[in-house]
């Protein structure tokens, strides 16, 4: 097996499909890639047995088909190492891999790659085309919200569903959750809901860009992939019920409150940095025209600040974790923010002012 | 080498605490030398001895067979430890008129950091002056006090005119202060240590100025890095506050029994404004949980009444009282308090979402 490559077109999927890979595993084949010389093209190949990711290299020069793996992490630093000037020259003679650039030579040990692990073949039952920025919104509006090493392993990922004309992402951690819904004209879609593992969503999230480019996504019994013109992005489902978000969005509020959007982020920051830095909570006082955004700390540190806002009605005082407030600040794309309360225990649910396709439910905190 | 220095600190320490309270309680012992301890026969040792016994050589630390042996008439008194707690917990309620960063170090000494105290015009003196009279006043001891701009030296000011005396080291002042201080009344150096430091010729903070921080460094590692701080005028240890406090209040012991309602509520008008100026003194007006009365009667029983509120409000405290008199039972009042009880961390608790159903 041989191929030739410039260091710029092999650099950047090298590089990704490496982020699959775990740096330390019990089984050393894991640390390793897999590259694959077929009709043409450079494959690359990196699993943690959860998620793949395929990318492949049109190959121009000569090439000898054949396939092999080695250490990935190694390799990476390698070319990230090497002059842009020189290809690099990749070859296998007998148990070593050899990479020539320039004047320098590095000999890597190898695993042969018919023991590298591949996730079995599986069956699509529902499939989609999607612009790569559209995927991106729908998972980067909710994914924050993920839960972490949670016992309700069903929380540690992202749900996406289909019906009809609706995609929606949720995510949720127990204390506030994020809901996503885009509109899916070209096609009707069966109905389904999976779950997609945390470790699976932010590789999605690292591989598409704010692109028009489409990708396909597939889903399985068991596991989902993306496909776009450079790779193919597959991952374990979780196996589990994701809760009804129906359930948590609050039904009626009693109180709506729209703000500018940049200014209350900006004083949610600002009043965060004298928060109680375990709980992180603020105060928020809400009275005609205005929201008054209160922290204090142990250390007997006090911030205040006061925003201009649209509400006419009864005073309220809630207390929030003032970093759930900043994720969704973050998330949303408007220049309004609309606040929709009713008391200091019942859920908040924000949403953009204009256009509610994504909505944002936190729970108070007591303080 | 210049130093800048932004903090007001006092460290308070009463003088031979347990021995000036049994010298307060009974006045027979105040001019013989007496020690609180543990009796020789049971291997005891000193707490607190008085000045006549220190004049002999009694120190607190010493084995009680070993101080007898130095003054054979030596009035031993036995610990009344709960009269102790008391007067501290006294004595900690007067630091917190003047300050809410109190770090205390034990029941008779404390570190106030007075960096953001309005009253006397913010001179770190006169309130360390102010809280001397109100301690002597209120609970019949004295204590002594040092001024400073950063812990240790406040530490060792303090010890500086002892008893009853008061020593100010003003920020342009550490440096000299320091120079001239003996190694031995740093904290943390020993026995062990000064001897060590003796053997190297150093003597004062001045010599160890003088000293290559690396050899200083070698001879004793962390602490020598730290001592070389310290005599540099070096320590920017902020105040260890304990908890948060859980509770705001003010009581009144009355000279006469009351038993009127209206009595009542004249006293808790009096105490009133007390309280509000208590709150605000501790920030603690965004904190209210709760607010209660106490009631002492003159059968010496006691009860408390306290109920949850989000915020203090005064009015408040007549239904407490309509409660709390049905309590009274004939019985002549002679104490009223007022209090707030405050959240703390404990309290703070993150609603969860029905994910469930519920």
């Amino acid at each position: 097996m041989k191929f030739t490559i410039s260091r710029e077109k092999f650099l950047q999927p090298l590089q990704l499909v490496s982020g699959a890979i775990e740096r330390r595993h019990t089984l050393p084949i894991l640390s390793n890639i897999l590259l694959k010389v077929k009709e043409g093209a450079l494959w690359l190949t990196g699993t943690d047995l959860e998620v793949e990711l395929i990318s492949r290299i049109e190959l121009e020069s000569d090439f000898v088909e054949g396939e092999i793996t080695v250490p990935a992490k190694k390799l990476f630093d390698i070319c990230k190492g090497l002059s842009t000037d020189n290809d690099i020259t990749f070859e296998v003679n007998g148990s070593k891999a050899t990479i020539r650039s320039g004047r320098g030579r590095y000999t890597l040990s190898t695993l042969s790659a018919n023991d590298y692990p591949n996730l079995e073949d599986w069956q699509g039952d529902v499939e989609f085309v999607i612009s790569q920025s559209e995927l991106k919104h729908l998972i980067d509006s909710t994914s924050f919200a993920m839960a972490q090493q949670d016992v309700r392993y069903y929380l540690n990922g992202m749900s996406l569903e289909t019906e009809d004309n609706l995609i929606r992402t949720v995510a949720t951690d127990g204390h506030r959750l994020a809901l996503c819904n885009y509109d899916y004209t070209t096609s009707s879609l069966p109905a389904r809901q999976v779950i997609i593992p945390r470790k699976g969503v932010l590789e999605i999230s690292r591989l598409i860009e704010n692109s028009d480019q489409t990708v396909m996504v597939k889903i399985g019994s068991n596991h989902i992939s993306i496909k776009s013109a450079d790779f193919v992005f597959t991952s374990k489902l979780v196996d589990g019920r994701f809760p009804d978000h129906r359930r948590v969005l609050p039904k009626e509020t009693t109180k709506a409150v729209v703000a500018d959007k940049a200014v209350v982020k900006d004083a949610f920051s600002r009043a965060s940095i004298l928060s109680n830095e375990k709980f992180r909570g603020v105060r928020l006082n809400i009275s005609n025209g205005e929201l008054k955004i209160t922290a204090n700390n142990p250390e007997q540190e006090e911030a205040e600040e006061i925003v201009d806002v649209d509400y006419q009605g009864d005073d309220l005082e809630i207390g929030f974790n003032v970093a759930y407030l900043i994720d969704v600040m973050n998330a949303l794309d408007s220049d309004k923010v609309k606040f929709n309360l009713s008391d200091a225990n019942a859920s908040a649910l924000i949403e953009d002012a204009q256009n509610s396709t994504a909505l944002y439910v936190i729970m108070p905190m007591r303080l | 080498m210049s130093v800048s220095y932004s903090r007001k600190l006092i460290h308070i320490d009463m003088d031979c605490f347990y021995a000036a309270v049994e010298m307060r309680d009974n006045p027979a012992l105040r001019d013989i030398p007496i020690a609180i301890g543990g009796s020789s026969d049971r291997r005891g040792v000193i707490a607190t001895c008085n000045y006549p016994a220190r004049a002999f050589g009694v120190r607190s630390a010493m084995a009680t067979a070993h101080a007898l042996r130095l003054c054979p008439d030596l009035t031993l008194v036995k610990g009344r430890m709960d009269v102790y707690k008391e007067v501290s917990d006294q004595i900690r309620e007067i630091f917190s008129r003047y300050t809410p960063i109190i770090e205390p170090l034990s029941w008779d000494e404390a570190f106030l950091d007075v960096t953001s105290c309005p009253l006397f015009g913010g001179s770190a003196t006169l309130i360390a002056q102010d809280i001397r009279r109100v301690i002597e006043a209120e609970t019949g001891l004295t204590a002594s006090a040092g001024v400073a701009p950063i812990k240790f030296v406040a530490k060792v000011a303090s010890d500086e005119n002892k008893p009853n005396g008061i020593c100010v080291v003003a920020p342009d002042d550490v440096d000299k202060f320091v120079a001239e201080l003996p190694l031995k009344k740093i904290p943390g150096v020993g026995k062990v240590t000064l001897e060590k430091l003796h053997t190297l010729g150093l003597f004062t903070c001045a010599d160890i100025r003088e000293f290559p921080f690396a050899r200083l460094h070698k001879t004793l590692g962390k602490f020598g890095a730290l001592l070389w701080n310290r005599c540099h005028g070096i320590d920017d240890r902020s105040l260890q506050v304990e908890r948060q406090r859980k509770s705001v209040g003010v009581e009144r012991t009355l000279s006469e029994d009351i038993y009127s309602r209206d009595e009542v509520v004249e006293v808790i008008d009096y105490l009133l404004p007390k309280l509000v100026a208590r709150i605000a003194n501790a920030h603690a007006d965004k904190r209210i949980k709760s607010q209660g009365i106490k009631l002492k009667f003159n059968d010496f029983q006691q009860t408390t009444i306290e109920h949850t509120r989000s915020e203090f409000h005064a009015g408040y405290f007549n239904d407490l009282l309509s409660e709390i008199l049905l309590r009274r039972k004939e019985r002549g009042i002679r104490l009223v308090g007022l209090h707030v009880g405050l959240k703390d961390e404990t309290d703070i608790e993150q609603l969860t979402l029905p994910l469930d159903g519920a």
